[in-house]
């Protein structure tokens, strides 16, 4: 029975290339879709979740009320680890991390790695693996160094690095005591080498500040341990420490959930990078639906076709479960033909996809992920797309279809017609997403950035260059590569510091401002060109009491309600800041967001240097001299730089790549309703061939047919628009709502959405209208 | 083999109620080849799915082999149709997907019987109908008449009681016309009863009786006299 079964799927397919290709041609692409997604979300959802230890895992966490808001952030003082080891018997390890970037050198060869210093038990704590050396005791010695595969081969290509002795910040001598297997690229950690806590102490940076927050702090709990109970205890650590001076409060947030949920609002985890994914799991299931919806709305188009072979089937003594199995099995068997066309469009475009969501995404055919995955998807789609028609087609009673037609009136397509306007419904979401993602990133780059990052590199200043700066930037000048330079303790491309708890006169008690912070000695104005709209800029060089000095944007003077800015004396860190100057505000952290209030300072703690690029000269030529002066005083240090605009246009990758994923699934979603509705259309042609032949011969003009045979889809259309329209409100105001600095949704993106959409699905059924309406009657009257 | 008596079938729509059988009554015994005739819209069809099961009769009687079947369930009928009666119809229903011989085939895989006992059945009757060499063909390779001839095997090959034929030469040429009703009289006489519909007086002759039908009743019963 299966086997004759299998037979009619299989030749009936083959029989209606036209419906078959269709339908293989949505069920694949929305399987390959499916199945991207799929593997791209649980490669995000797999963060941090390899590590034996993974359920036991967590991050110190901070808590604090400012700007009466509850803030939450995962950076912590140095004594709060061992702190939380030594005083709470829950606690089983702890770790610290803090990232640096020293150079590295063996031999002749030098590089800028990134490192992380840390606590010796980070090897034990977390699951990466070591092809060397042992997890106990590596990072035990203090002049140990352990270096990841990668890395290794950059330094050593094919010597064995093992026990090898390198130099470390062009000071230090270390021994290679392990190398890390290459890290795994589903985790939050990012590094070339591993360096032990005690490195901190020797270069004397390690201060027992309980208001310093520039550390992570990673803990296990024993197995027993309930994280809520410890919760509890750890509260209060930090103020009890700091004498109450730190009014902030700790807890633990596990590791695991940190790569997706690491959005806080008013204390409580509000989401994160989850959303995306939420979102994009929707995206692959409508996607899919949409597909399946095409194989729906086509078997029962041409059900009357079907229905003779249901009454057949029937009267020589077919039961409706068994037709209902036949059906399915159909379905079934393009489903399975489309899930291997899909495993092979998704090995080829995986490489493009990875880069699309930079990510390494791969597939591992050996696990039964995509295994399982494939024959769930599949299996969906199967009985997604053939229950409907199963049971509409092995309902069909044999005395009906065999003596008459089936009617096929207007009542006889109401669901077909619900389903249409699904599909469309997607696609007209899709569609105004599109827009509206497009408009809000072109309004963000277009956003006057307050600076001109144009023509800046900057660099670290590693070796002499700090100590020695002065005479670099004069060298820098009187060479003619740079027409201004700065120094800075951040870069601006990326804004990691800020500071709260200020004081002046005339605060408002209840207020607590958070400034973003930054350093300068001078020329900072100059180099990136930034406007100052009250008195002067810090300038050390000509005032030595700049040490002291700050200045203030726009949004801090506000904030601050300033009436009179300059010689204002703040107080922060113990020191009396005195205002020299305002400047207008400009661009540090996301251009999606609005401009904090920021003060810079005058204290000589940079680290970065600024160069502005003679205009003059070209970029090339400068970069050279740049170059030679770098070596003349650092000559064991390679010349590494960043373009600021470069950096700049990296904001917006993470949006971008929303953009992109918009367009592209937009774009298939059409693609695949619109094929499904040009094989409707086909249809329909074909059956009311005989009505059209009729209408001409009575008069009735090619446009006449096609009006008549495009306007009953338009409608259709109409009706999905108007189901999108509220849908896609809701959704891109959503996500509006997430950018402070946003464009406001306005009618004509949504009027856009639906006429593009209308022109598209016109195009589609039009051809088949004209082509029908084009057709002799004579034709399709004799064939009756 | 049929016994109605007092059959009733009526169509609503909502604006017109058409009786389609109109307190019906006749008898058929076991080996009969009975013509049912009428102009149309008499009733003829109707009465056809009702004697095949695949309508059920708004009231009367209908007694198949001693049994009262008018109020079984669809699944009820299904079984006793698929056991008993075979279907030739005008426009002979084959399935194109399935070559000759799987159409043949389909109603013994429906009643389960074993792959090697269908083989043998299916070359038998195929064999009989004198369509063997064509077994491979799809039913749009094949004539009108070798179309019917199919359908035939298709119906008679479960060996059923009971042949319904809805005018088996309505869509075939005289001489295809004429081998059918042929075939259908060797099938009679080697013991199947039969019941065929049509308005063609000369297919009429081949039968033992001859039904006719106006407004859902019967207005003669004669036999027929060219026997």
């Amino acid at each position: 029975m299966l086997r004759n079964y299998f037979k009619t799927a299989w030749r009936s397919l083959l029989h209606n290339k036209v419906f078959s290709i269709i339908n293989l041609a949505g069920l694949t692409v929305g399987l390959v879709c499916f199945m991207l997604l799929a593997i791209w979300l649980r490669h995000e959802m797999s963060y941090d979740r390899f590590h034996e230890k993974s359920d036991r895992l967590y991050m110190a966490y901070n808590k604090a009320t400012l700007d009466n808001q509850v803030n939450c952030w995962e950076s912590s003082p140095s004594p709060l680890g061992p702190a939380l080891k030594a005083e709470f018997p829950e606690i089983d390890q702890m770790v610290r991390t803090t990232g640096e970037q020293f150079l590295f050198a063996y031999g002749k060869l030098a590089l800028n790695g990134s490192c992380f210093i840390t606590d010796s038990s980070f090897l034990s704590m977390f699951s990466f693996p070591l092809l060397q050396g042992d997890k106990y005791t590596a990072l035990r010695d203090a002049h140990g160094v352990v270096i990841t595969e990668t890395f290794a081969k950059k330094m050593f290509g094919n010597e064995n690095p093992m026990n090898k002795t390198v130099k470390i910040n062009n000071t230090t001598n270390f021994t290679v005591t392990g190398v890390l297997k290459e890290l795994p690229a589903n985790t939050v950690f990012g590094f070339d080498y591993l360096l032990p806590w005690s490195f901190l102490n020797e270069m004397g940076w390690d201060r027992q500040y309980w208001g310093n927050n520039a550390f992570r702090t990673y803990v296990t709990l024993k197995p027993d341990a309930s994280v809520d109970a410890v919760n509890k205890k750890i509260a209060g650590i930090t103020r009890k420490h700091s004498g109450g001076h730190e009014k902030v409060d700790v807890f633990l947030y596990p590791l695991s959930q940190y790569h997706l949920h690491n959005k806080f609002a008013e204390g409580h985890p509000a989401g994160g990078r989850i959303e995306i994914v939420n979102l994009f799991i929707a995206v692959a299931f409508s996607i899919l639906l949409i597909a399946c919806i095409n194989f729906m709305n086509l078997s029962t188009a041409r059900s009357e076709k079907r229905a003779r072979e249901v009454g057949v089937r029937k009267v020589v003594g077919a039961g409706k479960s068994g037709l209902v199995l036949q059906f399915l099995l159909e379905s079934m068997l393009l489903a399975i033909t489309s899930f291997v066309l899909a495993i092979v469009l998704v090995t080829l475009l995986l490489p493009a996809f990875s880069q699309l969501t930079r990510q390494q995404l791969h597939i591992d055919f050996a696990h039964p992920f995509i295994w399982l995955l494939g024959a769930g998807a599949t299996l969906l789609t199967g009985l997604l797309a053939g229950s409907y028609p199963a049971f509409y087609l092995s309902s069909f009673k044999p005395i009906v279809v065999l003596k008459q037609k089936i009617v096929t009136g207007k009542a006889s397509v109401t669901p077909r017609k619900v389903l249409v306007v699904t599909q469309f419904a997607c696609s007209t979401v899709f569609i105004i997403a599109t827009i509206v993602i497009y408009f809000q990133i072109r309004y963000a780059q277009n956003r006057d950035a307050g600076y001109n990052r144009d023509n800046i590199v900057y660099a670290g200043l590693s070796g002499q260059l700090g100590d020695k700066f002065d005479a670099v930037k004069n060298d820098l000048l009187t060479s003619g590569a740079a027409v201004a330079v700065c120094k800075t303790n951040q870069s601006l491309d990326n804004a990691r510091s800020n500071s709260w708890g200020l004081n002046w006169p005339g605060k408002d008690p209840n207020a607590n401002i958070v400034f973003d912070m930054m350093a300068t000695t001078g020329d900072f104005e100059k180099t990136f060109d930034i406007k100052m709209t009250l008195g002067r800029a810090i300038d050390g060089k000509n005032f030595p009491t700049d040490s002291t000095a700050c200045m203030l944007n726009e949004s801090a003077v506000k904030a601050m309600g300033l009436k009179q800015p300059l010689g204002v004396l703040i107080d922060k860190d113990f020191v009396k800041w005195h205002v020299v100057g305002v400047f207008k505000d400009f661009v540090w952290g996301s251009p999606l967001d609005v401009t904090k209030p920021m003060m810079i300072e005058g204290a000589d703690w940079s680290n970065i240097i600024n160069i502005r690029l003679n205009p003059a000269r070209s970029t090339q030529a400068s970069l050279a001299a740049i170059g030679n002066i770098f070596k003349a005083y650092n000559p064991d240090y390679p010349f590494e730089y960043n373009f600021l605009d470069e950096k700049y246009a990296r904001k917006f990758r993470d949006v971008q790549m929303m953009g992109t994923m918009a367009k592209l699934f937009a774009a298939l979603t059409i693609f695949i309703s619109c094929i499904g509705l040009l094989g409707l259309a086909s249809f329909t042609a074909v059956q009311r061939s005989r009505e059209i032949g009729i209408r001409k011969v009575l008069g009735a003009s090619v446009q006449n047919i096609v009006l008549l045979l495009s306007k009953e889809f338009l409608w259709l259309i109409a009706i999905a628009f108007a189901v999108a329209l509220p849908v896609a409100w809701y959704m891109m105001n959503g996500w509006l709502l997430q950018y402070n600095y946003r464009i406001g949704l306005s009618w004509w993106m949504f009027a856009a959405g639906g006429t593009a959409l209308l022109l598209i699905a016109f195009g589609s059924v039009s051809y088949q209208a004209i082509r029908a309406a084009v057709t002799n009657p004579v034709k399709t009257l004799k064939t009756e | 083999m049929i016994k109605i008596s007092a059959l009733e079938k009526v169509y609503r729509t909502e604006e017109v109620e058409t009786v389609a059988l109109n307190k019906l009554s006749f008898e058929v015994r076991d080996g009969e080849f009975v013509a049912v005739m009428g102009p149309s819209g008499c009733g003829k069809s109707t009465l056809l799915n009702i004697l095949g099961l695949l309508d059920d009769p708004d009231a009367g009687s209908f007694l198949f082999n001693g049994i009262e079947v008018a109020h079984f369930n669809e699944r009820k009928r299904a079984d006793l149709r698929k056991h008993n009666i075979g279907f030739v119809f005008q426009s002979f229903n084959l399935i194109d997907e399935l070559t000759v011989f799987e159409n043949v085939e389909l109603p013994l895989i429906y009643t389960g019987v074993k792959p090697a006992e269908r083989k043998k059945r299916v070359e038998e009757v195929l064999d009989k109908v004198q369509i063997m060499h064509r077994r491979n063909h799809y039913p749009q390779q094949l004539s009108g008449g070798q179309q019917q001839r199919v359908a035939v095997a298709r119906a008679v090959v479960n060996q059923p009681k009971l042949i319904l034929a809805d005018e088996p030469t309505g869509n075939l040429d005289s001489s295809n016309g004429n081998e059918v009703m042929q075939l259908l009289t060797d099938l009679n006489e080697q013991g199947t009863t039969i019941v065929m519909v049509t308005h063609s007086e000369h297919d009429a002759r081949y039968s033992h009786r001859i039904i006719r039908m106006l407004d859902g009743q019967t207005v003669t019963e004669n036999i027929n006299s060219l026997l």
